[in-house]
């Protein structure tokens, strides 16, 4: 079966700061697909290249066999690749509702969808809904993060890619947050996670790949990662 | 008391066609933090471009005229203001070129406008090709006329749409999300500069019924007219808060007010003292205007 993302041998550049060098990796259908990889390894600049947010200078990016690294990032989003980015950037100035129903923008003609969906979010996160008026920036960080992955989920992701969920927030939240995305993941949607936080996204990932300063240095099952010294010895110790 | 009070009914007037432009100033600061110097100028083509229609007609200009004037000049007035967008924004904004660049275009764009024109128009005052009856009513001893209140009424009208828009629609939603964080937005699969162009095409249309009001309510036009009106715009925008869509309006009639009533009892010659005085006063006391939050941070 041929992946859903194939990432091949992509370079990308911040003026002379090469940011990635010759990646390449893939991401299977129905799987959590975990990237790895400490502070300024390029994790994030993996997922901007994907949602088009940066420019490749070489190599390819395919989602279902097309290639996508030349479209624009709304196009990107109408194709069904949905990114929860680092730091949530949610619409702190908008109610909760609001940030939901622009997640929904590209699918707002299907008001059945919409409206099954905003059932969906609010019972994977029931506190949502009670704060459905409140302004989403003064919503705890844990809060925050659920909007962010509610908004993405209204935007019908075939491929639901998040950048560091976890960052930020207690470990008590951070297991909450794992879970909701496993059951996601369990309901059909495929997942790319980037995460620093290598013990959390293992338990949960499939596959995982590990970054270091632009290039992937390591790969494999989950399984075999874990038991991996390096990683031991740099992610889990 | 009753000069007081007619002054100030027509301060509104004056507040309205403030507010109107203002708007402009604002949905753009708003959504992409340039202030579009050229902005007067649209509402100085808007009136050209209703005197063009109204041309048109001979005898009697009816609703129909004056209705036919306003739909002409909003359209045109629209894709001018969308076509300004493109051709001379878009390409810096897109170089990220510093704002001083962005600031001397807009001053470049306003003066090919102005002078575009004066060659189509001619240099001098243009009656307006209209006749309103000066009647109207009284309250008291305070009297309105028709087109002072047919001139609130459709303002208020436009604002109450406004509102339903911007709070309302996905699309109104889309524009106050891009003026929080574009790239944020974009990752929602909303089409960033069509918006952009969306909310250049919405002020420059509301610059151009402030444009068609202000022919028919004063009855002469000029190439120059936009100029000193689009800084008493700006003023009106600083003194609502900047990006706010009602700090524009309620700007534009503190505005009006405060240049009328300075115009009465202080000295005409005043008047545009008074208004650049309290930009001033603004912009260093409370440079975030009556209604503005503090700009939102971009990440
Ligand atoms: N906007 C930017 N401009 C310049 N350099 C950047 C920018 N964003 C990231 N970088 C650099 O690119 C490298 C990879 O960054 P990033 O992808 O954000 O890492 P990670 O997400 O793994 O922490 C780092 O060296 C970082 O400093
Ligand atoms: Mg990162």
């Amino acid at each position: 079966m041929t992946p859903i993302l194939e990432f091949s041998n992509v370079d990308a550049f911040y003026g002379k700061i090469h940011a990635l060098q010759n990646v390449s990796f893939t991401v299977k259908e129905g799987e959590i697909t975990a990237l790895l990889g400490s502070n300024g390894a390029g994790k994030s600049t993996i997922l901007k290249a994907i949602s088009g947010l940066v420019q490749v200078r070489s190599g390819t990016i395919r989602f279902m066999g097309e290639v996508i690294h030349q479209k624009l990032p709304h196009d990107i989003v109408s194709q069904g690749i949905i990114q929860v980015p680092e730091g949530r950037r949610i619409f702190g100035s908008m109610t909760v509702l609001e940030n939901l129903e622009l997640g929904g923008f590209t699918q707002r003609k299907d008001h059945r969808f919409l409206k099954q969906t905003l059932e969906l979010i609010f019972t994977l996160f029931p506190r949502l809904k009670e704060r459905a008026k409140q302004k989403a920036g003064t919503l705890s960080g844990g809060e925050q993060q659920m909007v962010a992955i509610g908004r993405a989920l209204m935007g019908k992701p075939k491929l639901l890619m998040l950048d560091e969920p976890s960052m930020g927030l207690a470990p008590i939240v951070v297991k909450d947050i794992m879970k909701i995305i496993s059951q996601i993941n369990q309901q059909g949607t495929t997942v790319l996670l980037v995460e620093q936080n290598a013990r959390a996204a293992l338990k949960l990932a499939h596959t995982g790949y590990v970054v270091e300063t632009g290039e992937i240095t390591l790969s494999g099952s989950t399984e075999q990662l874990s038991q991996d010294h390096n990683i031991i010895h740099a992610y889990l110790a | 008391m009753d000069i007081f009070l007619q002054q100030v009914i027509n301060a509104l007037v004056v507040g309205t066609f403030y507010g109107l432009i203002a708007l402009g100033y604002s949905m753009v600061y708003g959504i992409i933090r340039l202030l579009n110097f050229a902005h007067g100028d649209l509402f100085m083509l808007g009136a050209f471009a209703g005197f063009s229609v109204l041309s048109l007609f001979t005898g009697q200009v009816g609703f129909i005229g004056i209705g036919l004037a306003l739909i002409v000049s909003v359209l045109v007035v629209g894709l001018i203001g969308l076509g300004v967008e493109r051709i001379a924004y878009r390409p810096l904004i897109k170089k990220k070129s510093p704002k001083l660049n962005l600031l001397i275009t807009a001053v470049g764009v306003s003066l090919a406008i102005e002078y575009a024109v004066m060659l189509s128009y001619g240099p001098s005052f243009r009656v307006y090709p209209i006749q309103l009856p000066n009647t109207g009513f009284h309250i008291g001893d305070v009297k309105i006329t028709y087109i002072q209140l047919g001139i609130i009424l459709f303002t208020i009208l436009i604002m109450i749409f406004l509102q339903l828009f911007i709070h309302k629609s996905i699309y109104g939603k889309a524009m106050r999300s891009i003026a929080i964080d574009d790239t944020a937005t974009s990752l929602m699969g909303i089409p960033v500069h069509r918006f952009i162009g969306l909310t250049f095409f919405m002020g420059s249309g509301l610059a151009a019924v402030a444009g068609v009001m202000d022919g028919i309510y004063y009855g002469q036009i000029n190439f120059l007219m936009g100029f000193l009106f689009g800084l008493k715009a700006f003023t009106a925008a600083v003194i609502g808060g900047i990006g706010s869509v009602n700090g524009a309006m309620l700007g534009g009639l503190v505005l009006g007010i405060v240049e009328t009533l300075g115009t009465v009892y202080v000295g005409g010659e005043w008047k545009d003292v008074f208004a650049f005085g309290i930009l001033i006063l603004f912009l260093v006391l409370k440079p975030t205007g009556l209604l503005g939050e503090a700009v939102n941070e971009r990440v």
